[in-house]
Formats: C-alpha cells, sequence, structure tokens
C-alpha cells in the first residue's frame, strides 16, 4: 500500500524496561477512517504521542504524504499536517473559545514583530482571515454563540467538540482523535458518531480514532487495529476484528478452562 | 471549508485611511506625553511631578515584565538586571557623552534640548544591550520551568549586580575622560560600588510619558495579536501549544528579548531621573518589587498592571504625609461621593460604564478614608509621646505591606486576572441564541 496518506512502519518505544509500544504498525489510506482499541494501559496514547512527536520513537519510521516526520518537532509535525485532540482534554482555559480555535489558525499565517506592532496591512488582514475562519469552524460545530465564553466555563461536551475544532484549524492532513466519546452518555456518543462521519466527508478528512468502548469504533470505522501490552495483536476490519479470538481474550480475559 | 490562505487572498485590500488610523495611537501617545507634560507638570508641581515620573517608569517596568510572566507563564526574578543594563548604559552614554561634546555634564535648559536627545540614543543602546542579554538569559528558558527558571533569572540579576559593583571609578572631568586609557575603560567606569552620579535629569515627564504610553501600546498591541495567543497558549498548555504547531522555543525566547529591551528602555530613562544609580538597582529586591505589580494586577492584565503599578508607587507617597490629602477632602469627598452614587444609578439603568464609575468614586472614598484614618493616627501619636513632628508615615511600609498581604487574600489572582479594565464593563454575557446541548 504505497498510496498510504500516513504511513508507520514498526514503531516502538519503551520506557526503562517496560516496552510501551513495540513495532506497531499503520497504513492509512487518504480519506479512511481508522480506529486503534484496546484494553486500558494498551499503549494507544502512547502510539498517538509517538506519531505527533510527544515522545521520539526509538525504532522505525513515519511518513506524512510522503514526509519523514518521526524526527520531527510536535510543532512541525502539526506544519506537516498531523493535529490532534487530547483524551485529558487541553484545552487553552483561561483564553475564548475563539481565540483557541485563533490560535490553531498561526500555524498557517506569517509572522513579523514588526507587522504586529505597527498594525501593518498583513497582519491586519490575516488577523480577519482567521477570525472569520475560526469563525466558520466554531458556526459548523455549533460553537459560535459561545465563541467570547473562556473556555473553561464550557460543559464538557462542548469542550470536546472544541478541541475536535482547534485540531481542524490548523489544516491538518490526517486527525488524530483520543478518546473523543470518553465520558459521553450514549446519545451524545451516537451525535459525535455522526459528526466524526460529517468531518470526513465534509473536509475530505483522515482520521485515525482512539476508542476505549467497542461499540462507536466498530459503528464508524473501516478498519480497526487492536493494541494490547503495547503489542498489535489484530488487524483488519470490524466484523474480522470483533471475532479474533486474541482480540476477545485481551478485553474478557482468558476463557475458562472446562 | 476554505484554508487560511484562501480566506486572506478573499480578504479586501485595506484602504488608505484604514491604514493611517492604524498609527494614530503613535499620535495620541505623543499627545498625551505633550499635555502631561505642559499641562499635570505644572498641576502637580516638583514633588509630585517626581512621584509621577517613577511612576510612569514603574508603569513601563511592570508592563514589560508582563510579557515573560504573565503572557508566557514564566517565572523571571531578574528584571531589574536587564533594567540596570539599559540604566548603566544610559548613565554613561550620557553623562561621558556629554563631557566629551560639551565638556561638562550640566543639564541643559530647555525642551528638547541637545542632551536629552543624548539620553533617548542612551536609553535605547541600552535597550539594545539589554535585548542581546535577554536572548542569552532566555535559552535556559527552553529546558527550565517555574522554580528552577526562576532561579536562572536570579542568577543573572545577582552578576550584574556583582560587575557593576566591581566597575571602575566613575571619570568626572572632561580631562580625565580625554586622558584615560585601556585601563580606566577596563573594568568600565560605571562607579563601582560607589554608584554613578551626576547624570543630568533630563528625564522629563515628556520623556517618561512617551515612552510608557509607547510600551503600552507595544504590549497591547503584542497581547492582542497572533504571535501573543502564542505566547499565552504556551502558558496555559505548553504540550497543546506545540501540538498546535506553536513553535514555543522560539516564542518564549522572543518574549524574554522584547521584555529585557522595554526594561533596558525604562532602566536608561530612570538614570536621567536624579537618582544615584548604585549596584543594587540590578539586585533581586528590585526585581521583586515589579513582580509584585505584575502580581498584583494580574498576571497577565496590562491594564491591571499599569494600576497596580501607578497605585504602588503613588501610596506609599500619600502614607508618606497623609496631610496633603486631608487638604484635599472636599475634593475627593466629593468626587466619592458623586461617582459612587451616579455608579449605583448608573448599573440599575444597565449601562456599561457603571463598573468605572463605581471604582472611581470608591478609589475616591478610599483614599479619604486612608487619610482621615492616618491623620487620626497622627494626632493620637502626638498626644501620646507629646512630640509634636510626629508621623505616621514612618510606618507606611508596614501598611503598604498589610495592604498587599489583604490584597492577595482577597484577589488571589490579582486585580485583573488575565483580562482588561475594560473587560468587566462588557454586558455580563453576550444574549445567548439558543439553550446549550445543541449538537454538531
Amino acid at each position: 500500500m504505497s498510496d498510504a496518506l500516513l504511513q508507520v512502519r514498526g514503531i516502538g518505544i519503551s520506557f526503562g524496561g517496560l516496552k510501551a509500544v513495540q513495532d506497531f504498525s499503520l497504513s492509512l489510506p487518504r480519506g479512511g477512517l481508522y480506529g486503534l482499541i484496546g484494553p486500558n494501559g494498551a499503549g494507544k496514547t502512547t502510539a498517538f504521542n509517538l506519531l505527533t512527536g510527544v515522545y521520539q520513537a526509538q525504532s522505525g519510521t513515519v511518513e506524512l504524504d510522503g514526509r519523514r516526520i518521526e524526527r520531527l518537532k510536535p510543532h512541525e509535525i502539526a506544519h506537516a499536517g498531523l493535529s490532534r485532540t487530547f483524551q485529558n482534554i487541553r484545552l487553552f482555559g483561561e483564553l475564548s473559545v475563539l481565540d483557541n480555535v485563533m490560535l490553531a489558525c498561526h500555524c498557517r499565517g506569517r509572522h513579523t514583530l514588526l507587522g504586529t506592532v505597527l498594525r501593518l496591512s498583513r497582519f491586519v488582514r490575516q488577523e480577519a482571515a482567521m477570525r472569520r475562519r475560526a469563525t466558520s469552524l466554531l458556526e459548523l460545530f455549533g460553537l459560535a454563540r459561545l465563541a467570547d465564553e473562556q473556555a473553561k466555563s464550557l460543559p464538557y461536551g462542548d469542550q470536546r467538540r472544541l478541541e475536535i475544532c482547534r485540531a481542524l484549524a490548523t489544516e491538518p492532513k490526517v486527525l488524530l482523535l483520543d478518546e473523543p466519546a470518553a465520558g459521553m452518555n450514549p446519545s451524545e456518543k451516537k451525535s459525535l458518531a455522526a459528526s466524526i462521519r460529517d468531518i470526513r466527508d465534509r473536509f475530505a478528512m483522515t482520521i485515525l480514532l482512539i476508542e476505549h468502548d467497542m461499540g462507536l469504533v466498530m459503528d464508524i470505522c473501516e478498519q480497526i487495529t487492536v493494541l494490547d501490552y503495547g503489542v498489535t495483536i489484530a488487524q483488519g476490519p470490524p466484523r474480522q476484528v470483533q471475532q479474533d479470538p486474541r482480540v476477545i481474550e485481551a478485553y474478557l480475559g482468558e476463557p475458562a478452562k472446562a | 471549508m476554505q484554508s487560511l490562505a484562501d480566506n486572506l487572498a478573499h480578504q479586501p485590500a485595506r484602504g488608505v485611511r484604514d491604514r493611517v488610523l492604524a498609527q494614530a495611537p503613535w499620535g495620541v501617545a505623543l499627545l498625551v506625553a505633550l499635555v502631561v507634560h505642559f499641562v499635570l507638570g505644572p498641576v502637580l508641581g516638583p514633588y509630585w511631578s517626581q512621584v509621577a515620573t517613577q511612576a510612569a517608569i514603574a508603569v513601563m517596568l511592570a508592563v514589560s515584565l508582563n510579557i515573560v510572566n504573565g503572557y508566557t507563564g514564566q517565572f523571571s526574578i531578574g528584571h531589574a538586571g536587564f533594567a540596570a543594563v539599559g540604566g548603566f548604559t544610559g548613565a554613561a552614554v550620557s553623562y561621558y557623552g556629554a563631557l566629551a561634546l560639551w565638556g561638562g555634564a550640566t543639564k541643559q535648559e530647555g525642551f528638547l534640548v541637545p542632551g536629552e536627545w543624548l539620553m533617548v540614543g542612551g536609553s535605547l543602546l541600552g535597550a539594545v544591550l539589554a535585548a542581546g542579554l535577554g536572548y542569552i538569559v532566555g535559552l535556559p528558558a527552553l529546558r527550565l520551568r517555574g522554580d528552577y527558571l526562576a532561579i536562572v533569572t536570579l542568577g543573572f540579576g545577582e552578576i550584574v549586580r556583582v560587575l557593576l559593583q566591581i566597575s571602575g571609578p566613575q571619570l568626572f572631568e572632561a580631562d580625565d575622560l580625554r586622558s584615560s586609557g585601556f585601563k580606566q575603560w577596563f573594568p568600565p567606569p560605571l562607579g563601582g560600588a560607589q554608584g554613578f552620579t551626576g547624570v543630568p535629569t533630563y528625564a522629563s515627564l515628556f520623556w517618561v510619558g512617551l515612552f510608557a504610553a509607547l510600551v503600552c501600546i507595544v504590549a497591547y498591541r503584542i497581547k492582542f495579536s497572533s504571535p501573543g495567543r502564542a505566547l499565552l497558549s504556551s502558558r496555559e498548555d505548553e504540550i497543546a501549544a506545540r501540538a498546535m504547531g506553536v513553535n514555543l522555543a522560539r516564542y518564549k525566547v522572543r518574549a524574554f528579548v522584547l521584555a529585557a529591551a522595554l526594561a533596558g528602555l525604562a532602566g536608561g530613562l530612570y538614570a536621567h531621573t536624579g537618582v544615584v544609580m548604585q549596584p543594587r538597582e540590578a539586585g533581586f529586591i528590585k526585581s521583586f518589587e515589579i513582580i509584585i505589580f505584575v502580581v498584583l494586577g494580574g498576571l497577565g492584565s496590562i491594564s491591571g498592571v499599569v494600576l497596580a503599578a501607578i497605585g504602588l508607587t503613588v501610596l506609599p507617597e500619600i502614607l508618606r504625609d497623609p496631610q496633603r490629602l486631608i487638604e484635599a477632602w472636599g475634593l475627593l469627598a466629593a468626587v466619592g461621593v458623586l461617582a459612587t452614587v451616579g455608579g449605583v444609578a448608573m448599573r440599575r439603568s444597565g449601562s456599561r460604564w457603571a463598573p468605572l464609575a463605581v471604582g472611581l468614586g470608591a478609589t475616591a472614598l478610599g483614599l479619604l478614608a486612608v487619610a482621615l484614618v492616618a491623620s487620626g493616627a497622627n494626632a493620637l501619636m502626638r498626644s501620646a509621646t507629646g512630640d509634636p513632628q510626629a508621623n505616621i508615615g514612618k510606618y507606611r511600609m508596614i501598611f503598604y505591606s498589610l495592604m498587599l498581604i489583604g490584597a492577595m487574600l482577597l484577589r488571589p489572582q490579582g486585580l485583573m486576572g488575565v483580562r482588561e479594565v475594560w473587560d468587566h464593563f462588557r454586558r455580563a454575557r453576550p444574549a445567548p441564541g439558543r439553550p446549550g446541548g445543541a449538537a454538531t
């Protein structure tokens, strides 16, 4: 699969003696919506942190649209077109909702100290363009009416949506969602599933999704990778993965010996 | 969804009028400085003009430190070191420049005399030197946070102080300067432990007012801009800021460089206010004074730290001799009562300026209360001790400290938090469009 937009080959990292992620590979085609699941502590978020440069991979390569990114710094990876949300929400709490999204537009702009201090034309027009883009993203997520609120004052579900909105504002090629449904009730999860599909279709986005809960992933993902103790134990379409005995074992424990 | 580049391409070009208006604040700053110099100065008289000058310099120092400690959330306690670098540079340029050019450093009378331009040039040179040091001190900030970075900056301030302490003796005469060789200039003749004296007092209300206004405009324009958001985001959450594509290393160092440059400028002017420039100007006690302005005003709030810097510079002077305030009791009482009553009425009618009126009234009444209590205490002390000269003023720093403790207990986030004064005048909440919980 050489036409993959995100091509991960055998990345791994250990913390001391703990092999958090081993030999993790993934081939995510353009426009794909893939899932990464596994029990608690399986290394899902560590895998995301490796992809986004929070941790440096000790082995393996990551290629985004033909460009090697595994040695880049987190902000360079964001520039390259990989954006993410966080499992434990990491918004800029004191800033307004609009500023959170405008900040994410920052990396696509050009900035000079002189232009900023003198309010030169380039700066003013760029700020206006950022504001317009951020506002239309917020409208899309039903957050526009909250634009002036402090991000930390938003209800939980809105904060999760704002994280996705902010990640999209960096104009990514690939979007990584880390447990977007965590803490949501079944009806919220349903509407989240609809909006994730909607994002994929509307932005022609390529998405990799971590989820703890199988239901949502089975529902929307085309391909699923299952991690357990840092090792990939299954990879394939939802139905196949669901019936894989190793996956059932990882989630439910070993079958009782008769 | 359009990309930012598409959005930018569709953004209309800016008219000439907008371009000119964007530069209007600089003109306003100049106008304000002229009014302060020619109208406020004579009204205040020499003593309170000097207090106002020190307040303006405090504003510059507080607003510049706010860029590092407030915007980016780093903790620098070496700010006085940068100010001292600018201060001694400005002092040396002005003093030795005057000796070389005019044979003596006596003050030239008049407005915008050549000596004043020498001061401006020296202060700008001081700002450049301080910026260079800011770059060097900013580099550890890439690896260190919080307490650890604080110790690095503390070390920097102390190095500056010690270097000033062991600098060579000041050259007082034009002849000394002319005959000086390498021996006199290494270490540079900055006065050593005796300090550097005789710098002409060119830092008039015009210059400090102008530069304080310019510093505030620069700080404001940076805070409310894309680079400003990048600085603020690093204070909120570094991991998220990096993941959103902010080059934190670059912005942290830039914050240090800019803050150091503005502090150097402030220091350069300070050297021209008639003080003896001593090595302790670089020490951490001075740095802490600036930190108190920033923390009390609200980390990140420009208007908050401006108010705190002015208030904390003026307050000890008021406490020094409460009699001055008692003489103005009629004015204070009238302003206080009218503004408070007016403010309450405005709040009833929903005016967004109500907090301003109430704040003004409360300040006036508070000052009056301070004056009354202080003069009452004076009277008590005088009758108790039988000393007609007894003055509560010598205990003023105790009241000052108690007030700081009280302020921190009541408002640990500072006067303004991260917000600006005018944010509090907005209506409490924009009218809600529809109830919450609506899905995408």
